[in-house]
Order: C-alpha cells, then sequence, then structure tokens
C-alpha cells in the first residue's frame, strides 16, 4: 500500500485516533473507577446544545462553542449536585435530555444545518480538518503530561477523598481539574466518534484492561494500549470496508473487550482462586 | 496542640457545641462517648475534612491545617471503596510514601522493602499484592493503619482503627503504637469503644456528648458518675482479677 494513495482525510482520521485513543482510555481508567462513565455521556450530549449554539450564531466551524457548552454542563452538575438535594443521576439524565431536545430543536430550525445533527451524532471522519488534527495532537499532549504527573494524586484521590485530602492532595482542585479535562477531551472526540459513541472510548479500554490487570499499574499500561490498537485499528477497519469510522473504533474495541473477557476468566483469574484454595 | 470552643452543625443540628481539647506531645489521648456524639466529627474537624462553624484548631501550634497535615496520620473510621478500583495494597502505600514521585515507572527496591517491613509489623505482608478494594473490613483495617504510619507522622489520629480487627491484630497494633511511641515521642488521639482497652492504653481521656463533658485519667473518667454523665445510661466499673482492670457497660 501506498501512503500517498490514500485520501489525506483518511490520514487525518488515523492521525486523531490515534491520539485520542489512549487519552481517552487512560482518562477512562479513572473515569470507570470513579463511576463517571453517565457523568462523559452526559457533557457529550450536552456538546449537542453547543453545536447548534454555534450554527445559530453564525460559526462555521462549531468546535469552540461546543467545548464551551459541554464545560457549562459540567459545570451544572456540578453545581447541582453540591446545591441540591437531586442525586446524581437525576441531575445527569435531565442535562442530557435538556441539551439534546435543544439542539435538536435549533438544528431543525435552521434549515441549512439538517445534515449536521446525523453527523456530530455519528461521527463523521470527513469533518476532521488539518486545524483539528493540529489542535487534537497539542492539546491532548498538553492533557497526556499532565495526567502522567498526577496520576498518583488521581489515584489516591480516587481510593478516598478523605485519605487524599489528609495526605495533602488539594482535592476540590484537582476534582475540577479532572473534570474540566474530561470534558475537553471528550468534546473533541466527537468528531470522530460521534456524540453516541464517544463515551465508549473512555469506557471499553479501561474495562477490557480490568479483566486482564492485577494492579492499577498494569490496568493503566494494558488500557492506552487497546486505546492507541482500538484507534489504529478502527480506522484502517473504516477505510478497507469502507464502513464509518466511529462504529469501527468501538467494534475494535468490544473485540478486545470479550477476548480479555474470556482471557481473563481462563488464565488471570485462574492461578489467584488457586491460591486462595 | 489544642481544639478552642470548636462548633460544628451538620444537617440542621448542633453536633459539636464548643469542644476544647489540649493534648501534649507524646500522649495518648482517648476519647470516648456513645454513638453519634461527634468523636469522628471532631476528628474530621482537626485534618480539615469539616469545616467548623466557629473554633480553632491548632496543630503544632499551626492554625494553617495544610502546613500540619504532613506530619498528621488518619486513620478514618469507615473507608468505603468502590470493588472496581484495582489499585494494589503496595500502590496505596507507594501512594503514601513518594506521592509526588513516580511510583508508576520504577519500583524502588527500598520502598518495596520498606513497605514489606511495615506490612510485617502487622501481619499483613501476604496482602502486598491484593486489591485494596478486595479485603476485608479488617484487613483493609490493617492496611489504613500502616498506610497512617508509613511517614512517622508526630501526630496520629485514630478512628475506631481496631474495629473488625481481629484479637492477635489489635495486640500486634497496640505494640506497634508503643514501638513507634518509644522510637518517636508521638502523639495519638484514638477513638474506641473499648473502654479496657483506653483504661490500659491511654494517659488522657477525653469523654465526648457535644460538648466534653470530662476529661482526666483513665482512674478519674471511668467511674459510674463520670461515664454515666457521658453516656446516660448506667456504667458500672468492673475490676477483673488478673490482667485487666476496665470497666463494662450495662445496658
Ligand atoms: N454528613 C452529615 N450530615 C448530617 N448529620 C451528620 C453527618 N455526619 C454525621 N452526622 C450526625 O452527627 C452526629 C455525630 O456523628 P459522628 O459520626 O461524629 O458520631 P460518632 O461519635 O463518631 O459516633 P460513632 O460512635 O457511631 O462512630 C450524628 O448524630 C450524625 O447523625
Ligand atoms: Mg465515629
Amino acid at each position: 500500500m501506498n501512503f500517498s494513495d490514500i485520501e489525506p482525510f483518511m490520514l487525518r482520521a488515523f492521525a486523531v485516533a490515534v491520539v485520542m485513543g489512549p487519552l481517552c482510555a487512560l482518562l477512562g481508567v479513572f473515569v470507570t473507577a470513579r463511576r463517571m462513565a453517565f457523568f462523559s455521556d452526559t457533557i457529550a450530549h450536552g456538546a449537542l446544545a453547543g453545536i447548534a449554539l454555534g450554527f445559530l450564531l453564525g460559526f462555521e466551524d462549531p468546535t469552540w462553542p461546543m467545548v464551551l457548552f459541554s464545560l457549562l454542563v459540567a459545570a451544572a452538575i456540578l453545581w447541582l449536585k453540591e446545591h441540591t438535594e437531586l442525586l446524581t443521576d437525576t441531575i445527569m439524565a435531565l442535562l442530557l435530555s435538556g441539551s439534546v431536545a435543544f439542539g435538536i430543536i435549533v438544528l431543525s430550525l435552521l434549515k441549512n444545518r439538517r445534515g449536521e445533527l446525523h453527523r456530530y451524532l455519528f461521527g463523521d471522519i470527513l469533518s476532521v480538518g488539518p486545524d483539528d488534527v493540529w489542535l487534537a495532537v497539542v492539546l491532548c499532549g498538553a492533557i497526556g503530561v499532565w495526567l502522567f504527573v498526577k496520576v498518583s494524586p488521581l489515584a489516591l484521590l480516587t481510593a478516598s477523598e478523605d485519605l487524599a485530602h489528609v495526605c495533602g492532595v488539594r482535592t476540590r482542585w484537582l476534582n475540577y481539574a479532572f473534570v474540566l479535562v474530561l470534558t475537553v477531551v471528550v468534546s473533541l472526540s466527537i468528531r470522530l466518534l460521534g456524540i453516541i459513541l464517544v463515551t465508549s472510548l473512555v469506557v471499553i479500554p479501561p474495562a477490557a484492561a480490568r479483566n486482564l490487570a492485577r494492579n492499577l499499574r498494569q490496568q493503566i499500561i494494558l488500557s492506552l494500549i487497546i486505546g492507541l490498537f482500538g484507534g489504529a485499528a478502527g480506522t484502517v477497519a473504516s477505510y478497507h470496508w469502507d464502513i464509518p469510522c466511529g462504529p469501527a473504533i468501538v467494534m475494535v474495541c468490544i473485540g478486545v473487550f470479550i477476548i480479555s473477557l474470556v482471557v481473563g476468566k481462563l488464565w488471570v483469574n485462574r492461578p489467584a482462586q488457586e491460591k486462595a484454595a | 496542640m489544642s481544639v478552642r470552643d470548636l462548633r460544628v452543625t451538620l444537617g440542621g443540628q448542633a453536633i459539636l457545641r464548643g469542644v476544647n481539647l489540649h493534648l501534649h506531645r507524646g500522649q495518648l489521648v482517648a476519647l470516648i462517648g456513645p454513638n453519634g456524639s461527634g468523636k469522628t466529627t471532631l476528628l474530621r474537624a482537626m485534618v480539615g475534612l469539616q469545616k467548623p462553624d466557629s473554633g480553632e484548631v491548632k496543630l503544632f501550634g499551626e492554625s494553617n491545617l495544610k502546613k500540619a497535615l504532613p506530619r498528621v496520620g488518619y486513620v478514618p473510621q469507615r473507608l468505603a471503596l468502590d470493588r472496581s478500583f484495582i489499585l494494589s495494597v503496595r500502590e496505596f502505600l507507594a501512594l503514601r510514601l513518594r506521592e509526588t514521585q513516580h511510583w508508576f515507572w520504577h519500583r524502588h527496591r527500598d520502598t518495596d522493602d520498606r513497605l514489606r517491613a511495615a506490612m510485617a509489623e502487622l501481619g499483613a505482608e501476604s496482602l502486598l499484592d491484593r486489591p485494596i478494594a478486595a479485603l476485608s473490613g479488617g484487613q483493609l483495617q490493617r492496611v489504613l493503619i500502616i498506610f497512617a504510619l508509613l511517614k512517622q507522622p508526630d501526630l496520629l489520629l485514630l478512628d475506631e482503627p481496631t474495629a473488625g480487627v481481629d484479637t492477635p491484630g489489635e495486640q500486634d497494633f497496640y505494640e506497634t503504637i508503643a514501638e513507634v511511641h518509644r522510637r518517636h515521642k508521638l502523639t495519638v488521639v484514638l477513638v474506641s469503644h473499648d473502654l479496657s482497652m483506653v483504661y490500659r492504653h491511654a494517659s488522657w481521656v477525653y469523654a465526648l456528648n457535644g460538648v466534653v463533658c470530662c476529661e482526666g485519667t483513665p482512674e478519674h473518667v471511668m467511674n459510674a458518675d463520670s461515664l454515666k454523665e457521658a453516656y446516660g445510661l448506667n456504667v458500672t466499673p468492673y475490676h477483673h482479677h488478673g490482667h485487666s482492670h476496665g470497666p463494662g457497660v450495662t445496658h
């Protein structure tokens, strides 16, 4: 295969996938352990309202309104959680459906933007422009470095906020920073995977890694590898068989998950049980 | 170390209504009181986990808790751990030893040795590679005690640390505390419902029930009158023939 034969949009999609895949997977280790999968889903759906608003305000490229609105939704979740007696999933379900309804209404009113709904819900690699690649690489590089520096405090925070506080972690600040990073990464991955599927990239690689790992370090490393593989193999498969890219990435990850489940049940857990017996 | 006129309201209820404590270096202070009397709330306020309405906490003469915290070890009463989080005991303890450095990339031999030695002291080496979320209640409690002791704190706040720990474990625990105490003159605040343990080990006792009802040496506090005042029920001091001189509680 000659690289120059491959359409540039395909290369761009590939580049974004191999950057976003591992990053989402790394974040996902903490997202899943902290039970924030639904949170991530909510901010992804919140992006739809941001996209619609962006078009309404005349933006050609609604990336910034999308990120900003997702952040607004995240802030709203945190605020409502602290200042009302409502349960967290109630708050999130409320905001999720609210932003989707708002987004759909606005997009349907903008006559020339009706096609965008499908595009953002399911992802469209054709819409990944050269600027998006740079944005993804720079931002994700920075976030990746930050995450690595903060792995220890984050792990402690995940185990117990109280202990983390006593050990000198600024828990409040770290919680907000984590939400900020998650929101930015999730909303930037929407181009590739679509609003509906984006959470899978955060959830499936860590879940698959969890099946095989015996400690956190192993889970993080495996999750990174699976995220990278899922992103790369998914884009290649999508090119080869001419299928949509986001779903292809998700199916690769699901495949890895199933294998990890079987391998984990057969091999990894076996010796531990025998030892215990 | 001191707590001055501390007041805490939770859910519209005044839980601590002006608590005063004075701790001297090297003391083992016991905090007793009935369920819901605010012992946990008091310890949480002392490490800044609970914002007081008024009053002041000074640790090592420092009212900025952030600065004092590195010298404090804390064992919470209950630690809710999520089973899905796979952090191993080794990793958990390493987080305490080198929280700013990267436990993640290199496994230092000296860290490993230190962890193993600490675990051995409480008879828990075999737990090193188990996920913390998969430990039994008593095993977790042992690990938390080790976690609190790892950095050789000057002040140790223990909220029913041996709840759920078996008798040999409890003995190991008190021996470890005594040993650490010998090596390193630390101050211990211990919440316990085990009055005979308190009687045997504490050098000073505070009986708490929203306020400090009485304080003094174990002999002074552990008589029927002051316990009745604290617990509001009939508590009779009993005297065993042999080793133990603790009071018992009769309902
Ligand atoms: N987050 C909270 N919101 C409202 N009330 C609370 C909260 N936490 C504790 N309380 C109340 O504060 C009171 C004191 O609780 P605390 O946990 O300090 O008691 P305790 O002395 O440690 O009891 P125990 O011996 O059972 O551990 C209880 O009546 C409890 O109901
Ligand atoms: Mg308590």
